[in-house]
């Protein structure tokens, strides 16, 4: 027998090699030279007798064993399960494995009942004892499975893009069938595995019960409820831990199961567009794109404004109505009512035969209060007036109103004709 | 009723001007992307109501749908179609994960010349006969249609070219029949 402490000591010691060994080697052999490489690896000044001695050390202690008939060496087992249960380096279990389990259960439940109901208290301690311990390997598988889950994801996820989909998928598919869907109908409530929780838990009621009833055994009480504790909260971990599981993998299949999609679409139209032809192909199902600018331009932010205006309840934001005080006050034209000048123009010159009387002197005689240009628009008035008779003057004259000097040849109200001349 | 605050709008001039030009606002572009992704509703609202179809799609990117093309746009969506389809069965006949290589890698010279050279006669009903045609005639337009972005050794797709890939799946069996039966 090797002292368990000198073992420690050594895989202390050695963790790198081993560390080193196992994730190499996985669970296959090798030989004592590639033992020995891989110490020198780690410890590059070693001599070769001190490489060698160490081993040695490690044959010794059984840390690693020969295999049968064979001078190939692999890990021990008891130390590859603890190293691998440290690294977490787990591979994906059975749901195989959980169901036997859970069978058994089953089983000594009944062995259980049977021993209690033969007031049995021996074996009733035995069977509840190996009871305990199948739930806990139960959870350990469970937890160990979701792990391996984990690191299965990780490699699927991670990019080595050298590796073909289909490889690198695998993995998560094979995990999906063969682990997760077993082992979700199996926990599902209406599965196997719920129904023999609830015989079990029942079974182990009713033993409560009736030591409770008997007061025999004591201490037997406190253990079956922790058993049954124990096996509730199995169930409960189970669950979590495949839902767990399966949201991690999901996504991936999900992806896996798009992308398979994509590619057989997209196979399958280009044979489609092989045979057809591009445009016949195509032409139904391309995405169009908004593409006559000059059509839809808006340009300009008036432009814009002037939609908005067009649209409900459009409010410019700078619109204020005119305030009073803004505004000057509004000052009419001077100007008299045109009927007013012509009644008095009319009343001055009918009937006055051809004598020759200035327009504009009428005009600056009886309004003398205005402007050249208000003067100017009703003389104009007048002269385009065809109920008048008048004529142009032939000579030019210039004509001063409110200090504005005009050049013209000046009409006057006459009724003899003359030929007109230009005007200015 | 929407309330549209113009004010707030303030990048609506260079908006619009991408817009309906068929250009498609993606997270690269970053001022106008976070504008749209705030005012969304009136944006809409605005387009709306001068008769654009304004688009939110929910990975990533903002354009003005239509209904149909002008011929010189429809053609140059059928070479960006047919170019993305290929595409696709390229990364897959390599053993990638198509979607991912399409958005991850970049498309270089060597590889449009590659594709040509493999669907030749493809690629000649649309008049492309070369890498560099590809490149020309296909690349630079998807950049000006906001599908892709010039990088310094080619062009990277950018998520607007999921408008294609649904475009492909919407390809399917009762499409093929209603083809046969025009045949």
């Amino acid at each position: 027998m090797i002292p368990a402490k000198k073992v420690l000591n050594t895989l202390n010691e050695h963790w790198g090699v081993l560390e080193l060994l196992f994730k190499r080697f996985k669970m296959t052999d090798f030989s004592l030279k590639d033992v020995q490489n891989v110490i020198k690896h780690k410890n590059p000044q070693w001599t070769s007798e001190r490489i060698f001695k160490e081993t040695n050390r490690l044959l010794n202690q059984e840390i690693i064993i020969p295999l049968a008939k064979s001078s190939q060496l692999e890990i021990n087992r008891a130390i590859a399960d603890f190293a691998s249960f440290l690294l977490q380096e787990e591979d994906l279990g059975l749901a195989e494995e959980i169901t036997v389990l859970v069978k058994d259960l089953e089983r000594l439940g009944t062995r259980l009942q049977q021993a209690g109901d033969e007031g049995d208290f021996s074996e009733l301690r035995r069977f509840s004892r190996i009871m305990d311990e199948r739930v806990r390997k139960i959870v350990k598988l469970f937890q160990h499975n979701e792990s391996a889950i984990f690191n299965l994801v990780e490699q699927a996820k991670s990019d080595s893009s050298n590796l073909s989909l289909q490889k690198r998928y695998k993995a998560v598919i094979e995990a999906f069938d063969e682990y997760i869907e077993p082992m979700l109908e199996m926990v599902d409530i209406r599965g196997d595995f719920h129904a023999c929780f609830a015989v079990i838990e029942q079974q182990i009621s009713n033993q409560i019960e009736s030591i409770e009833l008997f007061g025999r055994g004591a201490n037997d009480k406190r253990m079956l409820e922790q058993l049954r504790t124990r096996i509730l909260d199995m169930h409960l971990i189970g669950r979590e831990s495949l839902r767990k599981s399966a949201d991690m993998l999901m996504p991936l299949r999900e992806e896996l199961r798009r992308n398979t999609l994509i590619t057989r679409q997209a196979a399958k139209v280009l044979g489609l567009i092989r045979k057809r032809g591009v445009d016949r192909m195509l032409t139904p199902v391309q995405p169009d794109f908004v593409s006559d600018i000059q059509r839809f331009s808006l340009g300009q932010q008036r432009h814009m404004v002037a939609y908005m205006a067009s649209l409900a309840q459009f409010e410019h934001e700078d619109y204020q109505l005119p305030d009073h005080t803004d505004v000057p006050a509004y000052q009419s034209p001077n100007i008299p009512d045109y009927n007013d000048v012509r009644t008095s123009f009319t009343k001055q010159f009918t009937g006055k035969g051809n004598q020759r009387h200035a327009l504009l002197g009428f005009l600056s005689e009886h309004y003398p209060s205005l402007d050249a240009d208000e003067m100017l628009f009703l003389y104009q008035k007048l002269i385009s007036d065809g109920h008048f008779e008048l004529q142009q003057d032939t000579q030019r004259s210039k004509v001063t109103i409110c200090d504005h000097t005009f050049a013209l040849y000046p009409f006057n109200a006459s009724k003899v004709q003359e030929t007109p001349n230009d005007t200015n | 009723m929407t309330q549209i605050n113009l004010s707030e709008l303030s990048e609506l001039q260079a908006i619009n001007k991408k817009l309906v030009s068929g250009y498609h606002i993606s997270e690269q572009d970053t001022t106008l992307w976070q504008q749209l992704d705030q005012h969304i509703e009136a944006y809409q609202a605005l387009f709306n109501a001068l008769g654009h179809d304004l688009q939110h799609d929910a990975r990533g990117f903002y354009y003005l749908a239509s209904d149909e093309s002008t011929p010189n746009m429809g053609k140059i969506s059928r070479a960006i179609a047919l170019t993305v389809f290929i595409l696709i069965e390229h990364y897959a006949n390599q053993g990638k994960d198509p979607l991912k290589a399409l958005f991850d890698e970049i498309a270089d010279l060597e590889l449009m010349q590659t594709l040509v050279q493999l669907n030749k006669h493809l690629f000649d009903q649309l008049e492309i006969f070369s890498g560099s045609d590809l490149r020309k005639d296909v690349y630079l337009r998807m950049v000006r249609l906001g599908l892709a972005k010039e990088v310094e050794q080619g062009f990277m797709h950018l998520a607007p070219i999921y408008r294609y890939i649904d475009a492909l799946m919407e390809v399917n069996e009762d499409s093929f029949d209603e083809l046969e039966e025009e045949v």
